[in-house]
């Protein structure tokens, strides 16, 4: 037989002579190089590389570097390095204004928040997923329509019934009816921690509620069936299954906080009360650049902690997932005498969180006065109108060519950059699940997801610190919508890539293989069959940044600048200028925008919001 | 002059990982209808995936036909799409965007056949498989069977050499897949084209290959007709493998009453005999006689004691007692005994498979017990009542 071999394979090569080192190499070299997969995966992470990890590094370099304008404040040249800055954020004089106050209100409003809407959020993702209260898929759906909604909507509406005399322009309804609400309820801590809870409840219905989902029924029964009675089955084992899933939630509410800009700047900067955002976001306009990094880099390493150990927990969670995923059953709890006060419970913060909110809004774009609920009260000027007597904006909104460019600015920008993001989305995947170099696929993993470890508006002052000035042959780039679009690739990379991973990975290698063994080359079976097979992930993985990225805000109010106004950030200004009708008018349109988007997305892939943030 | 050639070859997933596939050498001859069998993880899809291209080698090369397709010593690697194989995988891995005719006619869109000649082409597979009807479906409206032909098909029309099943009738209930076996042996005679099957399961290997290629743990076992597998397996591993319920054996070192019985028996009909490590009798060649008296001379008897019989349908499964080990015994003839009955098992010498103390086959206990004259063998057995 070894003769026959010999002569059908030809070299002389026998067993004995294992190739050398360097052979291997080039053969592995060779097959890695063979198709254009990992050739793109370079490329790839090359962007990436530039686009995530440079400007965060050139950040967090900016807060150990004497920037232009402090020399003299220093006593030395810019670019060389100090702890200046640390310093002055953490142990000066005005460090308790600059850092400290702001990171203990951050952290009271987060746990303040986080308090509540587990107490709201826990049972109410119980009721809608494992009791028969009256129209719990209804519930399932309305009571996470917050989740698709910008925050600060609800903050405008707060301020619409609770704006006191402390502040100019038109009142809040209930000092127009002759109550006066105070500071602390109009501004401030409690309505920031109130306008959070209440948008962090679905994080709790949909996170909590999936893995209550998921609870195999037969567990509880075996325990049952052992003779536990219900308080040691909840405790000693519903209990320890959900409390994996019950930290997720709090650790991913407690991160989102962090970086929570819109609600904290509506509400807290007209009483000074800072959070990191709005604290950072106040350091970048007086042009503390040193301070702003320091800043952005606390934010960021919040928000990495919180990431970590929620890492961690998820894998905790995993090692629960497998057991009983065979014949599992999930039964109903009768709720009997309390079915009705449940169903009032839900009903409660479902027009708390949901219906008074939009309603006052809504209402409020339509009245002149505040409160006054007279017909006469009553107009359609602010949407249609014309020749009103008013500075600025003398005609109704939908009227108003600032309205229609903020819009058109939003669709370009935001749209390019989510199909951008999309491609990029699918293309790592392909490359990730694909390509036979492991770390290249890990590089482009991590490197993707890294933006989701930093808070939107850090991840946009580590944008000026790269792009304001002209580095190399990239020139300035700030006040361009260049520099939106491309943080906003960045910043929706983590989503992009994870859909377009999943949906690789779910594809599998079968089909493009049975292309290849069919004789298809790379670029026929992407033509052939990748793409549009992957069609749907496409879709979605470019309308899901498309509606983050129109609600999104701390991005813009950074990046953005007049000529490159978009939605969010003009609503902001008609806030600031205290056009309120107008500003809740954009708001409104906003979040129908997000709302309907979020809508035909899920009808378009068949899925469910809830079930792609278990991840 | 045989169609595919692999030698030496060897694939490591890298790590510290033990090789998924070891200094693996196969021929695989023109026309052969090969079955790579083994348990789950021995490395047979593996090594399908290393012929078909989809996985390349660590260390070794592979042939087809006088052309290398993979050889890590000279750098050669030839893509899966330039091999000119077919490959149906164990998931199908139909293109769900595509109707049962553009899947069909892929290969041949590809290599830009003639429409006509292509539309024939796709006709006459579609109609060998039974699926013309479903031409304008897309898979997914298909059953699993119907998938599987689909994905058969798919890979037949561009008639390639060779052809790869990976696992193919894994999926299918029962009755299909008796089905689809007929058919893939009808396949391969008409077409004449050199198959390599992986499966685990053994039935299937014995009633479609025309030569089953035994593996475990990534390195082949034993390569042979079906019936050589059967009747003379090469090491404790194919013996124990192969057949269900599976062989009995005796460990010759543990020194339980059983074993040192099988010495007594051995010493005194087979005195030359030395080295034995363990002894393997097929349940089906086990038999039962009522007394001692009935047990054939030669015939290695105990006496043992019925605690179970199993009804198979057809066919029954006693389980004996015998001398603290238990025995598995299967016939055809309905058995006069039930549960706690002593009777005396035995076996022909010629019907015991003996082994070293590595566990391979013993060649010398071949000769001297007459064993491996294979089937044979088997039916020279005399019914027990004769």
């Amino acid at each position: 037989m070894g003769s026959r071999l010999m002569s059908v394979v030809g070299t002389p090569v026998g067993r004995g002579a294992v190739p050398g080192f360097w052979r291997r190499l080039r053969y592995r070299a060779r097959i890695s190089m063979r198709e254009p997969t990992t050739l793109l995966g370079i490329l790839v992470a090359l962007l990436f590389a530039y686009l995530i990890i440079v400007p965060i590094a050139s950040l967090l370099v900016d807060a150990g570097r004497v920037q232009f304008g402090d020399e003299r404040r220093i006593g030395a040249a810019p670019g060389e390095w100090t702890l200046y800055y640390i310093s002055r954020a953490l142990f000066s004089p005005v460090a308790g204004n600059l850092f400290w106050a702001p990171l203990f209100n951050t952290l009271s409003v987060a746990i303040g928040a986080i308090t509540i809407s587990l107490a709201i959020g826990g049972p109410l993702a119980w009721l809608v997923s494992r009791t028969d209260m009256f129209a719990r898929r209804w519930f399932a759906t309305a009571l996470i329509v917050p989740f698709m909604l910008p925050a600060w909507t609800f903050a405008l509406a707060w301020t619409t019934l609770f704006k006191n005399r402390s502040v100019g322009g038109q009142l809040g309804w209930f000092e127009a009816m002759g109550f006066a609400p105070p500071d602390w309820l109009a501004y401030g801590q409690v309505p920031i921690t109130i306008i959070l809870a209440l948008n962090y409840i679905p994080f709790f219905i949909l996170l909590f509620g999936n893995a209550l989902r998921r609870f195999d029924s037969q567990l509880e029964d075996s325990a049952r069936m052992l003779g536990a009675r219900s308080s040691t089955v909840a405790f000693r084992i519903i209990g320890p299954m959900m409390l994996p899933a019950l930290m997720s939630a709090i650790i991913l509410a407690f991160a989102k906080c962090i970086g929570e800009f819109g609600v904290p700047y509506v509400l807290g900067l007209p009483v000074n009360y800072d959070l990191l955002a709005t604290g950072l976001y106040r350091s970048i306009s007086s042009r503390q650049t040193g301070v702003a990094a320091v800043l952005a880099a606390a934010i960021m390493l919040i928000g990495v902690i919180s990431l970590l150990i929620d890492a961690r927990l998820v894998r905790e969670a995993r090692k629960f997932v497998t057991v009983g995923a065979k014949g599992a059953m999930s039964r109903k709890s009768a709720l009997g005498p309390l079915r009705v006060p449940a169903t009032a419970f839900a009903a409660l913060i479902f027009l708390v969180s949901v219906g008074l909110p939009l309603l006052t809004l809504s209402l409020s774009t339509i009245m002149r006065v505040p409160a006054n609920f007279a017909w006469s009260n009553f107009t359609l000027d602010y949407w249609i109108g014309t020749d009103l007597e008013t500075v600025a904006l003398r005609t109704g909104i939908l009227l108003s060519p600032s309205l229609w460019s903020a819009a058109w600015n939003t669709l370009t920008i935001v749209g390019t950059a989510s199909i951008c993001s999309g491609l990029l989305g699918l293309l790592v995947g392909y490359v990730v699940v694909r390509t036979p170099v492991r770390p290249l696929a890990g590089f482009l993993r991590q490197v993707t997801f890294l933006p989701y470890l930093v808070p939107g508006i850090a991840f946009a002052a580590a944008y000026l610190s790269l792009f304001a000035v002209q580095r190399g042959p990239i020139p300035a780039l700030y006040g361009t919508a260049a520099i939106l679009l491309l943080a906003l690739v960045a910043d929706q990379m983590p989503y992009a890539s994870r859909a377009g991973i999943s949906a690789m990975m779910q594809l599998g290698k079968d089909p493009e293989e049975a292309a290849q063994i069919s004789g298809a080359g790379w670029l026929r079976r992407m033509a052939w069959i990748v793409v549009p097979v992957q069609k749907g992930a496409l879709v979605t993985g470019i309308l899901l940044p498309f509606i983050s990225g129109i609600k999104g805000l701390s991005l813009f109010v950074i990046l953005a600048v007049p000529a490159t106004d978009v939605l969010t950030t003009y609503s902001l200004r008609l806030v600031d200028y205290n056009y309120t009708q107008a500003a809740n008018a954009v708001v409104l349109i906003i979040a129908a925008i997000a709302y309907f988007g979020t809508l035909l997305a899920q009808k378009l892939t068949k899925t469910n919001l809830a079930d792609g943030l278990g991840t | 002059m045989p169609a595919i050639t692999l030698y030496g070859a060897e694939k490591n997933y890298g790590g510290n990982a033990a090789n998924a596939v070891s200094n693996l050498d196969l021929e695989i001859d023109d026309g052969e209808f090969m079955c790579l069998l083994g348990p789950s993880g021995c490395g047979k899809t593996t090594t399908l995936r290393m012929i078909a291209g989809l996985e390349h080698l660590s260390d070794g090369r592979i042939a087809v036909g006088e052309r290398v397709v993979d050889c890590v010593s000279s750098g050669t690697f030839v893509s899966p799409e330039k091999r000119g194989m077919g490959l149906v995988f164990q998931s199908y891995a139909l293109w769900p965007h595509m109707t049962v005719e553009r899947n069909t006619d892929f290969g041949l869109r590809l290599r830009k056949v003639p429409r006509a000649e292509r539309e024939a082409r796709v006709a006459r597979v579609m109609e060998t498989l039974g699926i013309e009807k479903y031409r304008d479906r897309y898979p997914s409206q298909l059953s699993g069977g119907q998938q599987q032909r689909v994905a058969l098909a798919r890979m037949l029309a561009v008639n390639p050499d060779v052809l790869l099943l990976d696992e193919p009738l894994s999926n299918l209930d029962a009755r299909l897949r008796l089905e689809m076996r007929a058919e893939l042996k009808r396949l391969h005679e008409e077409f004449r084209t050199t198959i390599v099957f992986v499966t685990h399961d053994q039935w299937e290997a014995m009633t479609l290959a025309t030569s089953i290629a035994v593996m475990n743990e990534g390195t082949l076992q034993q390569r042979g007709t079906p019936n050589d597998i059967y009747d003379r397996p090469a090491n404790r591993f194919v013996a124990e493998f192969v057949g269900s319920p599976p062989i009995n054996i005796i460990e010759m070192a543990a020194g339980s009453p059983l074993a040192a019985s099988a010495r007594t028996y051995f010493t005194r009909h087979f005195p030359a005999l030395d080295g034995i490590g363990s002894v393997g009798m097929r349940p089906e060649a086990l038999a039962i006689a009522a007394t001692a008296e009935d047990v054939p001379s030669g015939a290695f008897g105990e006496e043992a004691t019925v605690s179970g019989v199993l009804p198979t349908g057809g066919s029954w499964i006693i389980e004996l007692q015998c001398k603290g080990a238990k025995l598995f015994l299967t016939t055809h003839l309905a058995p006069h005994v039930e549960d706690g009955d002593g009777v005396q098992v035995y076996i022909r010498p010629e019907a015991l498979h003996v082994f070293d103390d590595q566990g391979n086959r013993h060649g010398k206990a071949d000769d001297m017990l007459g064993t491996g004259a294979g089937a044979k063998a088997r039916k020279t057995v005399q019914p027990m009542h004769a």
